[in-house]
């Protein structure tokens, strides 16, 4: 008999490479990294039960659902608008199934949940050039008047669709989020890496998501 | 042009794609076969306001109701499609 043995991995971990890329700047206009280490749960209201999830919600989570475009600190988890009545629950992931079990505890009977912990790749974009990045790649206005911190959206960037948010600044300004499928990480990851060359990108070592 | 979705805000028209006039009501089952060949086939080739299907499938994947002017592109409103999500967005 063959032993069978996992080798946890992420999508992006097979051409990922930490370090700098692009423009040799004094310091990078833009950092990238791969978070990984969290389990995600599509959550969607079943119809006419959008009140019993929003209230389910609050209870389980301490936090209303997103009932538009935002992503929502909850307890132990964040809570990203993804469409009407739907939303993911991104949590960090403490080994199991923990995260899909509360989602399936809270909201059993009024919501479909689907879980995506690894269908997904999250990656984070910050930097002063961020947004200019961004810009060449993704259609929104990321301006902070009208992208202020904990904004999502749900669109597209190049072909691919993408849950994309705004987390808490940091020194270097705005912090984006994004969620993509996980077939189609490698092909975003070169086209951000390529959007990004000329402000010079720090990539980060992938490390896990922290709330 | 840009569509602004009721869920999502303005978005550019390449995250939609276009179904068509959102008049025809599918007839009852007894109509009989003209009633349905002109539900199927016939469509106005209206020049000014219509209204519209479009599907926000590079977003939020929702059907949205719009009332376009044909000659303008002017936009005049937008609405969920009946059973898209909730009926309106929480301001």
């Amino acid at each position: 008999m063959v032993e069978l043995s996992w080798t946890e991995t992420t999508p992006l971990s097979r051409i990922y490479r930490a370090g700098s890329h692009g423009a040799k700047t004094q310091a990078a206009g833009l950092s990238l990294a791969e978070l990984s280490g969290f389990e995600l749960v599509q959550t969607m209201a079943r119809r006419g039960q959008w009140s019993a999830t929003d209230q389910a919600c609050r209870e389980a989570y301490g936090k209303p659902a997103p009932a538009r475009p935002q992503a929502v600190k909850a307890e132990g988890a964040l809570l990203i608008w993804s469409g009407p009545d739907q939303f993911l629950v991104l949590s960090p992931r403490a080994g199991g199934s923990a995260g899909m079990d509360r989602a399936r505890l809270a909201f059993a009977g009024m919501a479909s949940l689907s879980e995506q912990s690894d269908a997904r790749s999250l990656i984070r974009v910050s930097g002063s050039r961020a947004r200019d990045m961004l810009a060449k790649v993704c259609s929104l206005d990321l301006h902070s008047a009208v992208f202020p911190e904990w904004s999502a959206a749900a669109t597209s960037i190049d072909h691919t669709a993408v849950n994309l948010w705004r987390g808490e600044d940091d020194a270097g300004g705005a912090v984006f989020h994004l969620l993509i499928f996980a077939t189609f990480a490698e092909s975003l990851w070169h086209t951000l890496l390529d959007s990004g060359a000329e402000y010079g990108i720090a990539i980060d070592a992938p490390a896990a998501w922290q709330q | 042009m840009r569509i602004a979705c009721p869920f999502c805000g303005p978005r550019e028209n390449g995250e939609f794609t276009y179904l068509g006039d959102a008049k025809p009501k599918r007839p009852a089952l007894e109509a009989g076969e003209e009633a349905y060949y002109e539900y199927v086939y016939l469509r106005d080739n209206v020049a000014g306001e219509m209204d519209e299907f479009w599907y926000h499938g590079a977003g939020c994947r929702s059907w949205i109701k719009v009332r376009r002017n044909t000659v303008t592109h002017e936009i005049s409103s937008v609405e969920p499609a009946a059973g898209a999500g909730a009926a309106k967005v929480a301001s």
